[in-house]
Order: C-alpha cells, then structure tokens, then sequence
C-alpha cells in the first residue's frame, strides 16, 4: 500500500526541504472594527506609522511617544493562517486497476502535502470523498499544524479504502457547507467522471476563494492502455455496467488517445480557472513526482 | 416411428446440462476498470450484453447431443422391408386341447393354421419362418427355413393335444423363438401380459387371438360306485354362457348302463347318478350331444369287481391291522380280509394248503412275508431286513434307515387332490428301484427327499410301498386325511386288473411288455416302442380315450381321460372383450406386419460426428484468431 510511504522518515526526510507552494496569505479578522481597518496580530513588526484616530491604542509605541512626543503605531506582520485541504477522491475508480494503486498514490501525495503544508505551521487536513448510496460520504482529519502531529493523520489514512461513485459536485457542497475560510484546497483525483461535473465543481471552489490546485491521479495499465487481448467483458468498477469488447492490438492507442483527451481537456478546465493542474502518472513515480513534477508546477517549492 | 428404449431418453438430461455448461461458459473473462469512459473510443466491435445468443457452436453441441440421446433411446421408422433382406419369424402355436374345439368348419387350429399361411403367404421373397408349438412343453416343429413347401407340410401336421397348455411351455416357447425377429403366437386364450413383455424385448411380438365361441360341457369325474352296492356319479359341466343339452351315456363294457338326457344352466355343474352298476368292469361315460371340445366328452373310470377277492392283511400291531381292515373294506365290500400277526401267519400258511383261495392283496405293515404270494402287495412301513434276509428281487426295494419324523413334500398323482406339507410319524428310507414310479416324497432330518410312496408293476405282480408307519390311528385320525387319501388311491390301483390302467392324459405310464410292443393310439394310429432293461414301455397319452399296448401275446389297454377347467373353458369371446385393446394392438401390428422397424442409430451417429466435425473446425479458426485462451 501506497500511502504508507508517506509516513516512512526517509520519504518524509525528503520532503523538508520544500515548502507549499501558497500564493495569498492571509490574515485574521480580529473582530470587526468600527472603522474597518485590520491590524494584523502577528509578533514580527512590519512597520511604523503616524497614530490617527480610531487606531487602537494598543499599538502605539509609547517608547517612540516618550522619546520622539510623536503618537507613532507600531504595525505587525500578520500571522499566515492558511487551511489547506488535501481533498482525495476514494471513490471505486481510484481502487482500478489494481496493480496501480491509484488510491494509495493520492493518499500518499495529499499526506506528502499535508506534510510540507505543515513546514509554514498551516492548519492542514485530508478528506476523502465517494458517493455510496445516492449519500455523499465525505471524511475529513482535524486541522494540524504542526508536524509533531503529522502521524496524526495515518490512521485516517490508513483507513481510507476505494468504493462507491465520483461525485464531486456533491463533495465540494460538502465542503463549502462546512463554512471555513478560503484556503487551500488540493483536489486529488482520476477525473474519470463528466467533464461538465469536474468544471462546475472547481469553479465553485475558485468562486469560494479558495485557491485550487489539481492532482490528476493515473495509473500506469490505465494510462498505457497495457490490457491482455482477446475478448472480455468490461465491467465499469463504479456503475457497474457490462460490455463485452475486443481487446487488441488496436486497443491501447485507442485507449492512449482518450486519455490524452481526459489530460487535455483537465488541462484546459483548469487553465481557465487559473487553477494548478499536475499530473500524477503511475505509483512508482511517487518520489519523483514529489521532488520535481509539483514543484515544476508551483505547487510546492 | 417409436423407440425401442424410451428409457434411455433420460440420456436427455444431457442436453440441460449442456444449457447450464453453456450459460456458465458465457461468462467470459472480466475485467473490473476505473470506467468504461476509457473505451469509448476503442475501435475493436463492442457487443452488448444480451440474455439470449445465437451461438453456432451452442447449437452444434446440442445438435450432437439430441442426436446421440435418439440413438440410445432407439429411434426408429417402420418402413417396408428392402428387397433380398430376409427377416425371420417364429410361428408359435398354442395345442392344447382348446385349440381343437369346433368352431363352424373347422376347429380354432385351423383358423391359426390358416392366419399363418396368410402370413407366409404375403412375407417377402426371403424370409425365414420357423414353427414352434406348446401344449405341456414347448417344441420346436420345424426350424428356420425359406422353404414354403416344407412350412405347409409342418403347419398341416399340426394336431391340438387333448391336455391343457401350460404356462411354463408358452414361456419356454417364446423363449426358443427368440432368435427371430418378429414372433406370431397363435392361440384360443390372450396370455399374460408380463409373458408378452418379456418375449417383446428380444423381438417383435403379433398375438393372434382364435376362437370365439364357448359352446362346451365336459364330465369333470366319474364315480362308479360299488357295483351292485352303492350307486355312481358323474359331474357334467356346461362352460357355456347359455343353457345346453347334454345327452350322457354311461357304458359299461358293451352294455348302456345310462342313458339321459339333461337341461343344463349356463356355467352349471350337475351330479348325474346312475346305478349302482351290476358288475365291475370299465366304465365308460360319454356326452352324445355335440359341442366344442370331444376331449372332454369321453371318461373312464374303473369299477372293481363284485366278486369276493381275498386280501391278508399283516401286522404286527393288531390296531394297525383293524385300521387297514377299514380301509379295504371302504374301498372295496367285496374284499374278504383276514388278518394276522406275520409272526404266526406262516403256521396258518402252511397249515392251508393247496385249497386256500389266491390272494388279490397282500398288505404288510412292519413285516415281509414272501411266502404269502399275493397278486399284488403293498408294503407299509417296510422293516430293514426280514429274518436277516434282505427283500426279494421280485420286490427289490432296500430300507436304508428311519426318520423318527418326516413331512409329505409333494405328490404326484394326477386325480388326486395335491397334499400341501404333513408332518408324518415315523418313516422308513427306502430305495426303490427305476421301474417303480414315485407317487409322493418326503422330507425329513437331513434328506431333502425320500421316497415316501411308490407303485411298480414287478413280473410277480404290482407291488406298492407306502414308507410311513400307520401305527396310532394314523389312517383314522382326521388330521391326516392325506395319508388316508394316498393309501386309498394304492391299494385302488393294486387292486385295479393288471391289463387296464386309467390314467389322466399326459402322464407318464410304464407297461410291462418284453421285447418290443405295439401301442395303439385312440386314433388307430400304431407305433412300436422297444421295452426298457426293466421290461416296460413308458408311453405319455396326449389324446383322450383307450391305448392298447400289446407285447408277448398280452394286451394292456390304458384309458386317457382329460378335464382341465381352465382349458375346456372356451369363454374365449367374453376373454376377448375384456381384452379387445390387446386385439387391437395385435391388428395394429398385423397391419404394420409388412413393415419392419429400422433403427436410425448409425444416421444419428453420422448426424453427431458431422457437428462435432463442423464445431472442431469453428474452434480452430477461433483459436487461430483469438489465441488459446478463448477457445
């Protein structure tokens, strides 16, 4: 199983040295003021300024009053308070084709990212999504933030096992009802559903402000079409429908070019939506993707 | 079209199996995917998933299959013989003594006779009859051949027997007719189904039912009584459904000792006595009125003669000698009996002399007295040796030991009830010799039959063992009223004159005769039968009425009588309606008798192959186009 290796501190060792790749910071409201300014709460000052009225009388510097007889503010660089949202497709797609471990593969990069999420002391936290049932079951780990609690996450990790239907839209309402403030949220999956599905829920996401990246997860028979010929019956792991087809020589191009098609057109969602897009090909690729596809990609540097 | 082996169409549960073989194997090889999304485009033919599907190779197994299941189960088409093929049939004939009654011109044999020349008649070119005949046992008349000529002449001598046909003959019959393959079995009366069954799994079987009326009366006994004493009897049957006259004549020697005339009910049984007769002689009662049968209309009986005849009764136990005192005088009044202690009977033989009267009957329970030179002699309870002096060779039996108890077994006299099992006292083992005819057997501790009553005629005269002791009563004693039937019916014969002998027909009857003797037939026909070592002739009368038997200037005339209810019973036309089905099946199957069923098994077979062929072939081009695997 894949995703144990996320845990592994020679594979954690690794990951030190990079950090997420988080565009905004953002700070906290710290109540509403009359005058709507907002101060940030951080301890690294950032700068001075002239004291006018309204400001909080907190902040002045009264060593500043008493030596200068000038009302001087004292501002602070505020604290980045950013939650970041590893969100991992589970559906019974991401469990096919087997030998491929596709579930395994975008556990163990939604923990790799919790993981360097918490180098910046971020709020982060993993999620898993299918629909069972007609019911969207989406899981969901506490927010941590500092690394001494990364192991905090394995055993949801652990736990997480591939079953039931793709429904993003549904996992995204999820999400938002929860009302958190726009972060950071990671969607990591096979994007083997509809396109129009896919894109209606990402741009609800970038609606939210949250700042978006994309892991497309594949599997490496999946994506090279590496099928034994000869005549089967297909059944589709989460609607469960059945055809008989021909697998030949003429099939793994064929099956080539539709994934191509699937690449491109997530490529071309996200491009829109100013999202990050990666891809995440074949499990064996987990340390490389890790060390040079993301951070090729800005997701972390 | 038929089967010859329905049964074996259970072989068509193969063809389920085949189904359930066929459904599984639709199955083909899954493969579980993230989404069928990823073969939207692939370019190989995509077939849905459908419940039902034209498979050649499905409907070529099952094809093999039916095949293969017809040709066990015996498929069949009847069609015409093809030409040169000969087939082979057996004629089996019913001769007893139904077949010969009278039905308008001829009797029901002839109507037979005449079905089977039809049959000969229109087989084709070719095939082979055979004729086979049953009455007590069954014959083979004449074997397979092609020649009709030689058939007509075997169908000709065919003659009805004046004895009832036995089941055991038509089934050994059927059995010999087995090697044809279409069996015609002529007689006066459908036999049992499970007979037919058995005969029609080796061959084709056509029953051919002769005779329909039921016109008969037979004198089912005769009773002469004692002449000039007590009066006789005879039973007249009428076996018809009809009232019928009867005009019954008793004759004794060449005088009409009756003459009547009678109205019989339907089925009805009438005891006509006449008499008591003057003298003794043969008795000869005869049914003057026509009717079916003329076996049956014709009985002798034997009436002893009035004059006194002397019989010495011996025994050391003075009960046993009041006993048989009895019994002799029941059967006969006219019998002088003295009885004596052997002990002391030898002082009053020789003290008689040569004036003492010849003695017709000597009895001698317990004891052996040769000198006592009886016409005949009946020997009860026989001791080992007399005097340390073994039997005579007159008599020539030997006593091998005792049983203290033995039980009657069987009993073969043919006029004589059947003697279900009696446990007897005391029994002698005696041997007898080869001319002696068995009467009844017995069996006791570790012998599984002994000798238990026997009659011979020895050159001194007839000589009779009876091997159980008669001491307590036995005789008398009302629990053993076989042992008293069976030592009546000895001492009837032995006192019966030596040159007549009345017997039922089909048994076996020995005759003293030296050398050579001619035996003549009721219907004048003669023959001449060569004596055994023994000085007898053993002739079996089939015909009813009087045999002579002449040999060393002496003649014996044996009297054949036959009665079998069941034989002379030509209910035949009540029969046939009750089983007119049977009839019909049987024209049904003289209609088809120009046709032979032919098995299809080698067509079916070549049917089978042909598909496995075609689907070999399929498998290769599937294999060579999809791989191994998917074969």
């Amino acid at each position: 199983m894949l995703e144990a290796r996320a845990f592994e501190p020679e594979f954690l060792r690794k990951l030190d040295r990079l950090v997420l790749g988080i565009k905004r910071a953002r700070t906290v409201r710290a109540g509403q003021r009359a005058l709507g300014r907002i101060q940030g709460l951080g301890i690294e000052p950032e700068n001075f300024k002239q004291y006018a009225p309204g400001d909080d009388l907190r902040f002045l510097d009264w060593n500043a009053f008493a030596r200068l007889d000038e009302l001087m503010l004292r501002t602070y660089r505020a604290d980045r308070q950013v939650e970041v949202t590893a969100l991992v497709d589970a559906s019974a797609s991401m469990g096919l084709p087997e030998r491929d471990d596709k579930l395994g593969l975008a556990l163990a990069i939604g923990a790799s990212l919790a993981y360097i999420g918490m180098a910046d002391n971020d709020a982060v936290r993993i999620g898993a999504f299918s629909m069972h049932r007609g019911a969207m079951k989406f899981d969901a780990t506490p927010f941590h933030r500092r690394r001494e609690s990364y192991l905090n996450f394995r055993p949801f990790v652990m736990s997480v096992k591939a079953g039931g239907e793709t429904r993003l839209g549904a996992a995204v309402d999820q999400l938002l009802l929860q009302r958190r403030p726009a972060g950071t949220v990671v969607v990591i999956s096979d994007f083997l559903m509809n396109e129009s599905d896919v894109e209606d829920a990402l741009k609800r996401l970038v609606a939210a402000r949250h700042e978006v990246k994309v892991v497309h997860v594949m599997g490496e028979q999946e994506s090279t079409a590496s099928y034994p010929s000869g005549l089967f019956r297909v059944r589709d792991a989460e609607s469960g429908e059945v055809r008989e087809t021909v697998l030949g020589p003429a099939t793994a191009p064929a099956l080539r070019r539709k994934v191509e098609k699937i690449v491109a057109r997530m490529r071309e969602i996200c491009t829109t939506h100013a999202i990050t897009y990666a891809q995440a090909f074949g499990a064996g690729n987990l340390e490389s993707i890790m060390e040079r596809e993301l951070p090729a990609l800005g997701i972390v540097r | 079209m038929g089967l010859l082996n329905p049964q074996n169409f259970i072989y068509g549960l193969s063809l389920a199996l085949l189904v359930l073989i066929y459904l599984r194997s639709r199955s083909r090889p899954t493969i579980e995917v993230s989404s069928l999304m990823l073969f939207d485009e692939a370019p190989a033919p995509v077939a849905s998933v459908r419940h039902v599907r034209i498979d050649p190779l499905f409907w070529l197994e099952m094809a093999t299959l039916t095949a293969l299941t017809l040709a066990i189960a015996g498929l069949y088409v009847m069609r015409p013989p093809s030409p040169g093929h000969g087939r082979s049939h057996a004629l089996v004939f019913d001769l007893g003594a139904g077949m010969s009654a009278r039905e308008g011109s001829g009797t029901r044999l002839d109507q037979a006779r005449r079905e089977a020349m039809e049959i000969i008649n229109q087989a084709p070119v070719g095939d082979e009859f055979s004729v086979i005949a049953y009455a007590l046992e069954a014959q083979v008349r004449h074997p397979q051949t092609a020649n009709l000529a030689s058939l007509r002449k075997a169908l000709g001598d065919l003659v009805p027997m004046a004895v009832p046909a036995r089941t055991a003959a038509l089934r050994a019959a059927l059995i010999r007719a087995r090697i044809a393959s279409e069996i015609d079995l002529f007689a006066d009366r459908p036999p049992a189904t499970a007979i037919l069954a058995d005969a029609a799994s080796a061959a084709r079987v056509n029953f051919h039912l002769v005779g329909s009326g039921d016109s008969n009366l037979a004198i089912v006994s005769l009773d002469p009584g004692i002449p000039g004493a007590t009066r006789g009897r005879a039973v007249i049957r009428n076996f018809s459904a009809r009232s019928h006259p009867c005009e019954l004549a008793i004759d004794l020697g060449n005088n009409e000792e009756f003459h009547q005339t009678l109205m019989l009910a339907p089925r009805e049984q009438v005891v006509v006595p006449f008499g008591p007769i003057r003298t003794g002689g043969v008795l000869h009662a005869r049914i003057l009125t026509p009717d079916a049968i003329d076996a049956d209309n014709n009985r002798y009986a034997y009436a002893p003669s009035d004059r006194p005849a002397q019989v010495l009764v011996l025994s050391p136990d003075a009960a046993v000698r009041d006993d048989i005192a009895r019994v002799l005088l029941a059967v006969n009044a006219n019998f002088q009996i003295e009885t004596a202690d052997p002990a002391k009977y030898l002082a009053q033989a020789n003290a008689s002399g040569p004036n003492a009267k010849p003695l017709e009957l000597a009895v001698m329970h317990d004891c052996y007295v040769p000198a006592a030179g009886a016409a005949s002699t009946l020997l009860i309870y026989p001791p080992h040796l007399v005097k340390n002096l073994p039997y005579a060779a007159a008599i020539g039996i030997s006593v091998q030991g005792t049983l203290a108890s033995a039980d009657i077994r069987s009993y073969g006299m043919g006029e004589a009830p059947g003697i279900e099992s009696l446990t007897l006292g005391a029994t002698r083992i005696v041997a007898i010799p080869e001319w002696m005819d068995l009467i009844a057997t017995a069996t006791g501790p570790g012998h599984s039959s002994i000798p238990l009553a026997a009659i011979g005629r020895a050159a001194g005269g007839p000589v009779g063992v009876l091997a159980f002791d008669v001491r307590d009563h036995l005789l008398l004693a009302p629990d053993h009223l076989d042992a008293l039937v069976l030592t009546v019916d000895l001492i009837k014969q032995l006192t019966a004159p030596r040159d007549i002998l009345i017997v039922p027909t089909g048994a076996d009857v020995s005759v003293p005769a030296t050398g050579t003797a001619r035996v003549t037939q009721p219907d004048a026909s003669a023959r001449t039968v060569t004596a055994d070592k023994w000085g007898h002739v053993r002739i079996r009368p089939l015909q009813a009425g009087r045999y002579t038997v002449e040999s060393g200037g002496e003649t014996t005339q044996v009297f054949a009588n036959y009665y079998d209810a069941a034989e002379s019973d030509l209910g035949a036309k009540s029969q046939a309606e009750a089983n007119a089905p049977a009839q019909k099946a049987a024209a049904a199957s003289n209609a088809q008798s120009a046709r032979e069923a032919q098995p299809l098994v080698f067509i079916l077979i070549a049917l089978a192959l042909l598909a496995l062929t075609i689907e070999s072939a399929l498998l290769i081009g599937h294999a060579g186009r999809w791989g191994m695997r998917h074969v």
